[in-house]
């Protein structure tokens, strides 16, 4: 009886511990357990929400409201912060003043096609209206106030233009996904363009590519390239620079943006573009910001291979920003030097998992995970770990390094594994001189640099307390030597003062 | 003994360091009144060999980006057991070819002895290393420079001795000997991969034949 109870219990809780353990890249690169940072806190689905949807592509959090956009039922939803439905919009009036300026009485509501992103501030909602080849501003009444079909680059077709003799290579504007800045700027991220991130003004007019990677050709491929006659060339892959798939604008103005990986990018499919339009993303980690370090390369069927393919990223306080991977369902935090924080998300058609993950946004201190297969919103909360990290990283921000110390003090016991906790006590430990002590954790935290302060201090004072001790030891040796050459010079008869 | 402790010093030290600051002279003395040694080449390469683990376990912390649990000790010592032997080999060869005057005993003497100086400034500057901050790093990085460059200078003044070279036939035997220590190396690929291939088809044919009856 009692075996078989045990036989039970056993039965019942293994399934519970094989849930997928979290992991952690270590310095050396190999895959550490490590305690999860965020974990599930509640879903919201299209039943709760009381709607059909079809393909849910896109959400943004704006205040205390939930904005998403389904390229299936071509509809605009906005959720409160209870995760009640507030509106469901398909087809939006005109404002009286857009009308007066086109010069036209369209009386039709205006309906979307597979819109596929959404960003909203405080002018306004504006939305990928990709279907329509155009992006849609409305007001926070869901009035049209301008819509933009036209950007003024050799690119691209105007509207209803049809690729004729002259403009083959030319293609149609179709935004995939916005984002705008406080001056209504917006950031829009097309197919086929790899020029890099639209910047259209406020009112419409094209400003410039924004973000732009120049291919770097090594000296190899330059000779070999001069080589090569012109069908040779037209037979070679075509280099193509870095194909945005996501941007999100932080309140700095900065856009931080994820790309596909390709060979000449493999290491940076994260940027934070400034608004110079310079990558000034920190990558002070040990690995550079890029999902996955360790992955398995070349087809097979038993593993997801290949580099993580970003398709999302949120920010949030303290420039902790986390990037979505739809490829493995995975969520990657990290913070504002570039270090790894936790990894989350699972993959699976539980409520808690996801397995087509399209879009994140942070909610407060929750993250949103919208899930296009199982048209889901899952929340993931941080956990005690994870709220102990951004604790430390936002006293560390502050400049509060003896407060930094306490939460990392905190954060090491519950997950020994975590190397940058041991840098952060390191550095209280620097400023309080006890130097020894410092050299200790930034060894365990793989921080040279600090690790080198550290030293330098710990060396010479024990070099300015021994100096007479050294001073005289060298002296003394030194001397001993001499003399000892001297008396044996003078013992085989030789003279010191002339060489015979 | 202190004659026995003499010998030594005057076949590990003095006479390694005199080839070192009068390459002619010395490799004179050490082709035609024999004073190179068979076994203290051999002694210098084994603690290459020894240096290259002792390098990547004791490297101070502030450079050293080597995992301590992936050393292999047999890898290090094969990697360097397979250096001199693909550059004498290779170096014989060429050198054959081009009508040098030495054998491969000397070829292999030199190459030995060329390791003298990264022995005698590698260690302590290895030690050192650990006693040094980042900024101070420089201090090893240009006695290892100055190391690699002592040794690079006595293989160079070695062949061009014992083959009784030019200047220009020497740079000439070196490119050569590269080439074709890459074509051992691609044959040598090219052997174990056909090899790995017969030993797969076998078992292929023998887990057929093994299902079959």
């Amino acid at each position: 009886m009692r075996q078989k109870l045990t036989l039970l219990i056993v039965l019942m809780i293994t399934p519970l511990l094989m849930a997928a353990s979290s992991y952690n890249y270590s310095y050396w690169g190999e895959v550490i357990h490590s305690a999860p940072g965020m974990t599930f806190a509640t879903y919201v689905d299209a039943e709760q929400l009381g709607v059909s949807l079809a393909s849910p592509e896109d959400l943004v959090v704006y205040q205390d409201d939930i904005f998403m956009v389904d390229s299936g039922t071509h509809m605009l939803y906005v959720i409160d912060e209870t995760f009640q439905l507030k509106d469901a919009k398909s087809s939006f009036n005109f404002t009286q003043s857009y009308l007066d300026a086109e010069d036209i009485n369209q009386i039709n509501p205006l309906t979307l096609n597979t819109p596929s992103g959404v960003d909203v501030t405080d002018s306004g909602i504006f939305i990928a209206d990709t279907g329509n080849y155009r992006i849609v501003k409305l007001n926070h009444d869901f009035e049209v106030i301008d819509i933009f079909d036209y950007i003024e680059d050799d690119t691209f077709l105007a509207p209803r233009e049809s690729a004729t003799e002259g403009n083959e290579d030319k293609i149609y504007f179709e935004p995939k996904k916005i984002t705008v800045d406080v001056t209504d700027r917006m950031y829009v991220i097309a197919k086929n363009v790899y020029e890099g991130i639209l910047e259209i003004n406020y009112d419409g007019s094209f400003n410039r590519y924004t973000g732009v990677n120049p291919i770097k050709l090594t000296p190899f491929e330059i000779f070999s390239r001069s080589l090569m006659t012109e069908e040779q060339l037209a037979q070679l892959q075509l280099f193509l620079p870095t194909e945005y798939t996501n941007a999100s604008i932080d309140d700095r103005n900065f856009i931080y943006a994820t790309s596909k990986v390709s060979e000449n990018n493999a290491e940076n499919p994260i940027q934070l573009i400034n608004p110079k339009g310079v990558d000034v993303i920190k990558r002070n980690g040990y690995f550079p910001p890029m999902g996955d370090v360790q992955y398995i390369e070349g087809s097979n069927s038993y593993v997801i291979e290949g580099p993580s393919t970003l398709v999302d990223i949120a920010s949030t306080k303290d420039g902790i920003y986390t990037v979505l991977d739809q490829k493995r369902s995975r969520l990657f935090t990290y913070d504002s030097e570039g270090n790894l924080l936790y990894i989350d998300g699972d993959e699976g058609k539980q409520v808690d998992k996801f397995s087509e993950g399209v879009a994140i946004g942070y909610f407060k201190d929750d993250l949103l995970v919208l899930d296009r297969k199982t048209k889901t919103i899952i929340v993931y909360r941080l956990t005690e770990f994870g709220a102990y990290v951004n604790e430390a990283i936002h006293y560390h921000n502050e400049g509060m390094f003896e407060e930094a110390a306490q939460v990392w003090k905190k954060v090491v016991k519950m997950n020994s594994n975590y190397e940058i906790a041991y840098n952060g006590i390191g550095k209280l430990l620097l400023r309080q001189e006890k130097f020894k002590e410092a050299m200790e954790y930034f060894k365990l935290g793989h921080d040279q640099y600090y690790y080198s302060k550290a030293y330098k201090e710990y060396r010479n004072a024990i070099l300015k307390d021994n100096f007479g001790i050294i001073m005289g030891s060298i002296v003394f040796v030194s001397g001993t030597f001499i003399g000892l050459k001297i008396r044996s010079t003078y013992k085989k008869g030789g003279s010191i003062l002339y060489e015979d | 003994m202190k004659t026995k402790l003499k010998m030594f010093y005057q076949h590990y030290v003095r006479f390694p360091s005199y080839i070192l600051f009068h390459p002619f002279d010395g490799y004179e003395e050490f082709k035609r009144y024999n004073q190179g040694k068979f076994r203290v080449a051999i002694v210098f390469i084994l603690i290459y060999a020894y240096f290259q683990i002792f390098s990547y376990q004791n490297l101070g912390f502030l450079i050293n980006n080597n995992n301590p649990l992936m050393l292999n000790s047999l890898q290090e010592i094969f990697s360097v057991f397979l250096l001199v032997f693909l550059f004498t080999v290779g170096n014989w060869s060429v050198t054959t070819l081009m009508e040098g005057k030495g054998s491969y005993r000397e070829i292999f003497m030199v190459t030995g002895y060329s390791l003298f100086p990264l022995l005698f400034i590698g260690f302590p500057a290895v030690v050192l290393s650990n006693f040094l901050t980042l900024e101070e790093m420089a201090l090893y990085q240009l006695s290892m420079f100055i190391a690699y460059f002592c040794a690079a200078w006595m293989l160079f003044m070695g062949i061009l001795n014992i083959h009784q070279y030019g200047l220009f036939k020497t740079i000439l035997a070196f490119i050569a000997t590269f080439v074709s220590m890459s074509v051992m190396m691609f044959v040598g690929l090219l052997f174990f991969d056909l090899i790995q291939q017969i030993i797969s088809f076998i078992s292929s044919i023998y887990e057929e034949i093994n299902l079959r009856y």
